[in-house]
């Protein structure tokens, strides 16, 4: 049985809100890697990404003396950050173009990356920045929602209960979201496996 | 097997975490939010920025206490408006009862049953004028026009005419 548990950025929230901006400082600290990762998987744009993850902080900013502290503020500002990018994404609609962010060369050393490279034949014959290329591709394609959730899990490996509050869905829901996504991420990536270099 | 499964796609999903801003932007990210948020306050007219804190004050308040304010406000306009209904109807009443019973309470039959306790100031009012105002205007021209008769005795023993 899950037992409440206690929001760790709640002293720094109760210092926000009686005036202390250097302990929202703080929070932003913490959370722009995570929230960069969220907005970034979503929108495929390094610039977007940017503008929005500062205008996530300022709302968060004003809104945050209405904060009431009944989920944890994780959940709140993931809240924000999802809510607002999905906005922005329907006002973007089709017209962008990938503005991707390099690849971190430690993923060389990723076990996980190892073990692809050597089962995969995809992506053993691919190099990449062109498997970077066709999986965010194969993401944009989805809708923006079932990004979001496959963003969630995935990425930042969120489990189920976490996404329903932050979506504020059912866990059915996301499950489902999940479900589809992944089927059309594979006919997405299937002509991938057919021709690994385009 | 060459096709992609879950397990797989999963993997690869999980290769985007390499993909990462230029170094230095999360260093650099909270001096941009100071900056954007300078500029953002220098270009707002002064009504945003008062609306802003006065909408950001609301939101500080706690919903219950909000909703128990209308309530006592009310409470507190009925019951004023149930008093100055009583303290105002009071003298209305009284002065209402000063100006009108003579003439209403006292019937026109017991005209000659005067007595001492009857007020006379009260009986006067109510009196019918024995002369007419013209005829009073013949005898007494330079006067002002008075509804004090004459006729009715200071005291009460039988006038003489002659």
């Amino acid at each position: 049985m899950d037992q409440p548990r206690t929001d760790p950025d709640q002293e720094l929230v109760k210092r926000t809100q009686s005036g202390d901006a250097s302990a929202f400082d703080e929070l932003v600290i913490k959370y722009t890697p995570r929230l960069y990762g969220l907005v970034y998987n979503m929108t495929s744009n390094h610039e977007d990404t940017n503008d929005l993850l500062q205008d996530i902080f300022a709302k968060a900013y004003k809104a945050i003396r209405g904060f009431r502290g009944k989920s944890s503020f994780y959940t709140w500002i993931h809240s924000i950050s999802v809510n607002m990018t999905l906005n922005f994404l329907k006002k973007r609609g089709r017209r962008f173009q990938l503005s991707l962010d390099d690849v971190d060369a430690s993923v060389h050393n990723d076990k996980e990356f190892l073990e692809l490279t050597a089962t995969s034949s995809p992506v053993r014959e691919a190099d990449l920045s062109e498997l970077q290329r066709r999986l965010n591709e194969a993401m944009m394609k989805l809708s923006d929602e079932h990004r979001a959730v496959v963003t969630m899990f995935h990425i930042q490996g969120m489990p189920h209960a976490e996404i329903s509050k932050i979506l504020r869905v059912s866990e059915g829901t996301v499950r489902s979201r999940l479900f589809y996504a992944n089927r059309q991420l594979q006919n997405y990536l299937d002509e991938f496996r057919k021709n690994p270099v385009s | 097997m060459d096709e992609f499964n879950d397990n797989e796609i999963a993997r690869l999903l999980r290769l985007k975490r390499y993909e990462q801003p230029p170094p230095g932007y999360f260093e650099n990210f909270l001096h941009e939010f100071h900056r954007r948020q300078r500029n953002e306050l220098l270009r707002q007219p002064l009504w945003r920025i008062c609306l802003e804190r006065a909408h950001t004050f609301m939101l500080g308040l706690d919903a219950r206490s909000l909703t128990s304010y209308p309530a006592a406000v009310t409470a507190v306009l009925l019951c004023a408006a149930v008093i100055s209904l009583k303290i105002y109807q009071q003298p209305e009443t009284a002065r209402v009862a000063l100006q009108n019973p003579p003439a209403i309470s006292i019937p026109a039959n017991t005209e000659g049953e005067w007595n001492l306790a009857s007020p006379v100031a009260t009986q006067i009012l109510r009196t019918q004028p024995v002369r007419s105002f013209n005829e009073s205007a013949q005898t007494h021209r330079a006067a002002p026009p008075r509804y004090v008769l004459d006729s009715v005795p200071v005291s009460y023993e039988p006038t003489f005419r002659f």
